[in-house]
């Protein structure tokens, strides 16, 4: 559990967003962690509750029709869940900091590059005007932006894609938080602007010695950037551990058939294979193991019992008992 | 910029060449006459009606009638057919009896909508939000000369207040200069604030709609990933970008001024523009209808103009 090297812990976190004849269970007992100088990566397909996991941490979740039906969130010894709106605050863009998916609709097109980066420091820092300049013209220097102090005047409309996304990361670096959470912040880049804002993420994490959680469903940017792999599934965690244990010896039926269609130059010109079903409506999740109707290993006992997490080794561990025993067996 | 400025200008004196002809045209063939030249007029006799003919140069060709008719216009010689007065002097007087009718009614309605509509949208659901909703139907679906008249039977049981005409009849001989302002401001009071009930019904739900709209955005959502508090989410970002549109109606209510309202006016027998406007019709005084046709067409090309200028300003996205 938590030691000293662990930087935020999130328990058993329940996220329900409840309408009047329906409540959906979008994360439903999720924990994972993130240690200090860490990149730790939530894969899932969409819908599976990573981004809405993101989100609490930060107490982003629109209350109602959301509601958090419990766990804990544990940052620097604090339990963010029970923090009121003004500690909350504080919090926010300072301590943990967010770069969103759509770098165009994240940015506010009304106000220029320097109100926004500006105000993302003047907020938790008191700072002098000049001061305030410099920083951001610093700031973007940092994220790679040619030309930075030209850049300033300029409003979102005007930069390119990938010049937006550097523009969401300086002014999630302003105040040098401990945590970046990245929710999937290349999706809506092409390829080789992905590359260089995975290669700029690295690099910062590095030079600031800060922990990422990086959000995405994109296992190539998983084996690229991640340190530690949590995969999710309809609102659980059903496999986690280093990328190594989650590449090369997945144990869960859903990493499983995730890596089988991942394509690859050994399986050039057959069919890719893929998972057959679909992921269950968050309101009307199957009875025991979410995806045992999707399960190739699907035994009796999986449509009743919820499973638990099984321990295969070091830190990995898969929410999968049936080949749990199994394997167990052939020992 | 000036070349934008330069085709637009353009543009509108084109579109007014046509609205001019299109109105001439609807003001001759609709039916009825001047009293003036109704043969059926027992107060005239055919000579009477002959010489005026001649005189307005009604026995010439259309065309040839609109000729004239804009050169007077253009000269400011347009006389009334009603009154023989100029029409222009007409209209100026009426239009400032409208004036103060117009800006204490734009005023209440702008400054009462956007408090309410904003504070409806972040309390979305809440209280608050119903009770405006419930209230802001309720001034729509009532019929604005009842509600007219129910507040004069108020207002006057209560108060004991003259709110009839623009001031009360016969004051001006002996009364000190502050009481007789304190009688205008009374008869401004009623007519105006009915005159923006309405207004405020519809415009606080639009801005509703607009903020709604706007707070579920994304950058609001990064403005509160920033760890700014509420109210800088609320109303820097959000109201910043929902302001957008409401800089183009605000050039759009330049065209009020002339329509005003006929049935406020006419309740509170105020002599505005409206009203002026509505007995023109219905004496077929075709020269006070066609300016005051050609007037509320200049302002609402003018009022266009502004919102596009003003757009300009205030989106950046907007560059020409």
């Amino acid at each position: 559990m938590a030691n000293n090297n662990t930087l935020i812990s999130v328990q058993d976190l329940k996220v329900y967003f409840r309408s009047s004849h329906e409540c959906a269970r979008a994360v439903d007992g999720v924990s994972f962690e993130v240690r200090k100088e860490e990149t730790v990566c939530l894969v899932g397909e969409s819908g599976c509750g990573k981004t809405v996991s993101a989100l609490s941490i930060l107490g982003l979740i629109p209350i109602p029709p959301g509601e958090i039906a419990g766990g804990r969130i544990l940052f620097q010894g604090k339990n963010l869940l029970e923090l009121d709106e003004e500690d909350m605050q504080k919090i926010r863009g300072n301590r943990i900091a967010m770069v969103f998916q759509e770098p165009l609709t994240s940015l506010n097109p009304v106000f220029t590059i320097e109100d926004q980066i500006g105000e993302a420091v003047r907020i938790h820092k008191n700072i002098g005007a000049g001061e305030l300049r410099d920083c951001c013209i610093k700031l973007l220097k940092d994220v790679g932006i040619p030309s930075p102090v030209q850049r300033l005047k300029d409003y979102p409309h005007q930069l390119s894609g990938g010049q937006r996304q550097r523009v969401m990361i300086a002014m999630a670096l302003a105040c040098d938080p401990d945590l970046i959470i990245a929710d999937e912040p290349t999706t809506a880049l092409d390829v080789t602007v992905q590359a260089q804002i995975l290669q700029l993420l690295k690099s910062i994490q590095k030079t600031r010695s800060m922990s990422v959680l990086y959000i995405t469903h994109d296992l190539g940017v998983v084996a690229n950037i991640a340190d530690r792999v949590y995969v999710m599934y309809s609102g659980i965690v059903t496999e986690q551990g280093n990328t190594a244990q989650i590449f090369y010896d997945a144990r869960h039926p859903y990493t499983q058939g995730l890596l089988a269609s991942l394509p690859s130059r050994s399986k050039r010109g057959k069919r890719l294979y893929s998972i057959p079903g679909t992921v269950p409506n968050p309101a009307y999740k199957p009875e025991g193991c979410p995806f045992h109707p999707r399960c190739p290993h699907a035994i009796s006992t999986c449509s009743r019992e919820h499973p638990e997490m099984c321990d295969y080794s070091k830190a990995h561990l898969a929410r999968c008992p049936v080949l749990f025993e199994s394997a167990n067996g052939y020992k | 910029m000036i070349s934008f400025i330069g085709r637009s200008v353009i543009q509108k004196i084109i579109t007014l060449f046509f609205v001019s002809i299109v109105s001439f045209l609807i003001i001759h063939i609709a039916p009825g006459k001047p009293s003036q030249v109704d043969p059926m007029n027992p107060k005239f006799t055919p000579e009477v009606v002959e010489r005026f003919q001649k005189e307005f140069h009604l026995d010439k060709p259309l065309h040839v009638q609109y000729f004239y008719f804009y050169k007077d216009l253009f000269t400011g010689e347009t006389i009334s057919w009603k009154d023989n007065q100029s029409v222009i002097n007409k209209i100026w007087e009426r239009f400032l009896n409208s004036l103060p009718l117009f800006i204490v009614g734009t005023i209440i309605t702008w400054t009462l909508s956007f408090p309410i509509g904003i504070r409806s949208a972040i309390f979305r659901g809440q209280f608050y939000d119903r009770s405006a909703t419930f209230l802001s139907y309720l001034l729509i679906s009532i019929p604005g000369f009842f509600f007219a008249y129910v507040l004069i039977i108020f207002v006057v049981n209560q108060f004991h207040v003259p709110v009839i005409g623009m001031e009360t009849f016969g004051i001006g001989e002996g009364a000190s200069l502050p009481h007789i302002f304190m009688d205008r401001i009374w008869h401004l009071l009623l007519p105006s604030m009915l005159g923006a009930t309405g207004g405020i019904a519809v415009l606080s739900r639009y801005v509703r709609s607009q903020m709604l709209e706007v707070e579920g955005q994304d950058y609001i959502r990064t403005a509160r990933a920033k760890g700014l508090p509420p109210e800088q989410v609320h109303y820097k970002h959000a109201l910043r970008n929902a302001l957008l549109p409401f800089v183009t109606m605000f050039g759009l209510i330049l065209p009020g001024l002339i329509g005003g309202s006929v049935i406020i006016e006419s309740i509170f027998s105020w002599p505005g523009m409206g009203r002026m406007a509505y007995e023109a019709i219905l004496a077929r005084d075709y020269p006070v209808i066609l300016t005051v046709n050609f007037v509320s067409a200049v302002l609402v090309l003018a009022g266009t103009f502004i919102s596009d200028l003003l757009y300009l300003i205030v989106d950046p996205r907007i560059r020409l």
